[in-house]
């Protein structure tokens, strides 16, 4: 398999992967938010910080994407 | 399109922290503190009016025969009417429609209301009362 094509399976699995999180993220914020409705404050940090968590992993595969495409890019031009 | 979801996540998490922090706001809003006498004044089976958390709230103090302290909204939760201490029954009562609330949990028991009382919470230091909260 070309590392072109490999690439465009790597991104659509971590496209999913984000997607999902984003997905994840939105029940934890809508569960804040009624907690909070509710005057339960006992979860909120802990769903802000799952939220933060989500956050670092989709920042880490952002990374992970751009140096993919610039390795890619580099191989195209060499 | 992993860019802009990843943006969409930094902005679902800084309002989920955002979220976080609104708490400290709300509890300062609704925990005044307010004396409310001293417990002497509350004899057993007795009762005893106050406004809380503003002046246009009437809420009502009652120490039951069980010599429990508890505290609710004067409001009926049927159609406004302010809610008077029964002492003979140990209830409280709505004389507009003849409701009845337990002094226990401030639950309706009897007429027409269908939601409990709006509880205070209350809390007894030394020989003074006060009231420190809504519970919602």
């Amino acid at each position: 398999m070309s590392t072109r094509k490999q690439g465009t399976t790597l991104f659509s699995a971590i496209l999913i992967l984000v997607a999902t999180t984003v997905v994840v993220q939105l029940w934890l914020l809508s569960f804040s938010m009624e907690a909070l409705l509710r005057h339960q404050f006992k979860p909120l940090i802990p769903a802000a910080v799952a939220s933060t968590v989500l956050l670092s992993i989709n920042g880490g595969l952002l990374r992970y994407v751009f140096r993919f495409d610039r390795e890619v890019q580099r191989n195209s031009v060499g | 399109m992993v860019k802009f979801l990843t943006l969409g996540s930094f902005l679902l998490a800084a309002a989920n922290w955002a979220t976080a922090f609104a708490k400290n706001m709300i509890r300062k809003d609704s925990s005044t503190v307010l004396r409310l006498g001293s417990a002497s004044d509350l004899a057993q089976n007795g009762a005893m009016l106050f406004r809380y958390p503003t002046p246009q709230d009437p809420c009502i103090a009652v120490r039951t025969a069980e010599g429990a302290l508890v505290a609710y909204s004067q409001v009926c939760t049927h159609l406004s009417c302010a809610v008077v201490y029964d002492k003979s029954a140990d209830q409280l009562v709505c004389p507009c429609h003849r409701g009845v609330f337990s002094v226990e949990q401030g639950a309706p028991i009897a007429g027409p209301p269908t939601r409990p009382l709006a509880r205070v919470k209350i809390e007894q230091r030394g020989d003074h009362i006060f009231a420190t909260g809504l519970e919602v």
